[in-house]
């Protein structure tokens, strides 16, 4: 009885102690202002339809690459639709994917690196291996084999980026769980017999989530950066839909007459990859002694 | 320690053979047939007699086993076979195309390691709290900005605005050194940008390392300068650990460059790679992926050599072991 009472007092001290240092992060005026930033940025793709000034396919031929002005602060694209308003509703289809591809690396990657963790033999290193092997790559070029091989659906594009971040979030979560599994209150809780599967989701899961979420930030900010990318080369979102990257990709064509038509989408893009590294590297920090 | 060589070399050649694999078997799962695109599919019916000699001629009707041994077979003897849109030997395409890549890497690391080097050093002698704040500023705006923003803004500024620079396309050296060394400007700034930032960022953690050894308090005691100690004693010890990262540098500098040649319209191996995904040429795309890994493979095993050289540290470990 003791024992199982100490476990649970370990999970709410730690908890609670590592709950505390990741709010208190936000205290530092630089996390603050990217946590800020990046809710602004997601809470202007979710309120598209509500704040874009016009309708997303609105053409209007008298106005076809029109310069920014009061009317068009981004200025209009070939079509002479609206491109702040393009840039709302592409933030929609580059956040919405970068936000499936995190939680798919996320989920994919700490039952990988959970595996790793538990099953310490063989299995664990060639786990660690193949994850070790990945990592190496220049992810834009796995990025553009695998868009070769699976095509650009924006289904494959999203199980393409989940894959291409699972490898380091397998790293981080089995190092995360090896440190908890040497903890005392891990070895208290196998000593009076609770179930494996109780401890990982009871104990484990929650000790090892505010890690793996500040992961999670940085992760979204490379799959924003990949998947621009690999719009911009064309082999990402197909037109008619529109990422942001998309949107450089076609702006792109029209460089040299019209150079704000792709310059707007490229600086939302540096803010949104910055604001999420910024705010998941403090979080990190914050989390990790050793990296303070 | 020729153990550890020996042990390093071959897992490098098991690491090529596995790529090779994982790149045939990969590229095999893309849809549709490459000759479809060849013989004009989609616009018009395809003669099915056409399709057949063109599929037996690339030997894409033989087992994927046969298909791969003779790609491996003429990989070994520098033969990498025939590209399916074009028709010309890859080895021609590539020999065509890779003095504009390398061109512009060499130019880009150059510029990255002349930037990032001294700024790292200034920073560890200087210490001053405003640039080291401006230095993490970089690293931080430098790794989050795309190749293509930075090349975007470049283009505009320098381009389109001033006019002073050529924005587009690719001039030998042999030809016009000069053209060719104002066309490589542009590209090769964009992608210093985007290596800087790392490097950066690597020198500066291993330089804050090296600062804290003992040894370095034990210079500091005899009474050496702040710029005498950084200079011969931090900065030549910090640079080992950083070498590790020069596989990661390369890979950037592969990767980087797909981007940067498409922004500037350069006709390099990165927009090979490109037009080769387009037009499902995976006799191209299979050898330049390999390439790469290649390239990356090879590096890392150099600088893993080299490391042993220059740390005596990892002799005695690596001769422990």
């Amino acid at each position: 009885m003791t024992a199982t009472a100490l476990s649970a007092e370990g999970v709410v001290t730690r908890r609670g102690r590592r709950g505390e240092t990741a709010l208190r992060v936000l205290r530092r005026p630089t996390a603050a202002l990217a946590a800020i930033v990046v809710f602004l940025i997601v809470a202007g793709a979710i309120a598209a339809p509500l704040i874009a000034p016009y309708p997303p396919t609105q053409f209007d031929y008298a106005h076809l690459f029109a310069a920014p002005s009061w009317s068009h602060p981004f200025g209009t694209d070939e079509l002479g639709r609206d491109l702040i308003t393009r840039v709302l509703y592409g933030g929609r289809t580059s956040l919405e994917m970068a936000a499936l591809a995190t939680v798919i690396a996320m989920v994919f990657g700490s039952i990988w690196g959970f595996a790793a963790a538990f099953k310490k033999g063989w299995v664990g290193e060639v786990l660690m291996r193949i994850a070790d092997l990945t990592l190496g790559m220049p992810v834009i070029l796995l990025g553009l084999v695998l868009v070769a091989a699976f095509g650009s659906s924006i289904f494959s594009l999203v199980v393409i980026l989940g894959i291409l971040f699972s490898p380091a979030t397998a790293r981080l979560a089995r190092s995360a769980l090896l440190s908890e599994l040497e903890a005392d209150y891990y070895l208290a809780a196998t000593s009076v017999g609770a179930p494996p599967w109780r401890i990982v989701v009871e104990q484990l899961l929650p000790n090892t989530m505010p890690v793996l979420l500040a992961r999670g930030s940085i992760v979204a900010a490379d799959a924003i950066f990949i998947e621009a990318s690999l719009s911009f080369l064309g082999l990402g979102v197909q037109p008619p839909k529109a990422s942001w990257g998309t949107l450089l990709h076609v702006g792109y064509a029209d460089l040299y007459s019209s150079y704000w038509y792709p310059l707007f989408p490229g600086l939302v893009i540096v803010i949104a990859v910055l604001s999420l590294n910024t705010l998941g590297d403090n979080l990190q920090r914050a989390l990790d002694p050793s990296r303070r | 320690m020729a153990i550890y060589v020996l042990r390093r070399v071959v897992t490098s050649i098991g690491l090529l053979i596995l790529s090779s694999v994982l790149i045939f078997v990969v590229l095999r799962l893309i849809p549709g047939d490459p000759t479809i695109t060849k013989l004009g599919g989609g616009m018009t019916a395809i003669d099915p007699r056409a399709f057949q000699a063109l599929r037996h001629q690339l030997g894409l009707d033989r087992s994927l086993t046969h298909q791969y041994l003779t790609w491996i077979g003429g990989v070994v003897h520098g033969d990498f076979g025939q590209s399916y849109f074009s028709q010309f030997p890859v080895t021609e395409l590539i020999k065509e195309r890779a003095g504009s890549t390398l061109e512009l890497a060499t130019a880009a690391l150059i510029i990255g390691l002349l930037f990032s080097v001294p700024a790292a050093a200034l920073g560890a002698i200087w210490r001053n709290r405003y640039f080291d704040a401006l230095l993490s500023g970089f690293t931080a705006v430098g790794m989050s900005t795309p190749a293509f923003v930075n090349g975007l803004v470049l283009i505009v500024i320098f381009g389109v605005k001033l006019k002073l620079l050529p924005t587009q396309g690719y001039v030998s050296f042999e030809n016009h050194p000069l053209e060719s060394v104002k066309g490589v400007i542009l590209p090769a700034v964009t992608l210093a940008i985007a290596i800087a930032a790392p490097i950066l960022l690597i020198l500066r953690s291993s330089l804050a390392d090296v600062a804290s050894a003992p040894y370095i308090r034990t210079a500091q005691g005899k009474g050496l300068l702040r710029h005498q100690v950084v200079l011969r004693h931090v900065l030549p010890n910090a640079t080992i650990p950083a070498l590790t990262m020069i596989g990661v540098i390369i890979g950037s500098l592969l990767g980087g460059s797909v981007i940067v040649e498409y922004v500037f319209a350069r006709p390099g191996l990165g927009s090979l790679m490109v037009d080769a995904i387009y037009q499902r040429d995976y006799a191209v795309l299979q050898t330049l992926v390999l390439l790469a890994a290649g390239v990356f493979i090879i590096s890392s095993l150099i600088v893993d050599l080299l490391y042993g050289v220059l740390d005596p540290r990892l002799r005695v470990r690596g001769h422990e072991a």
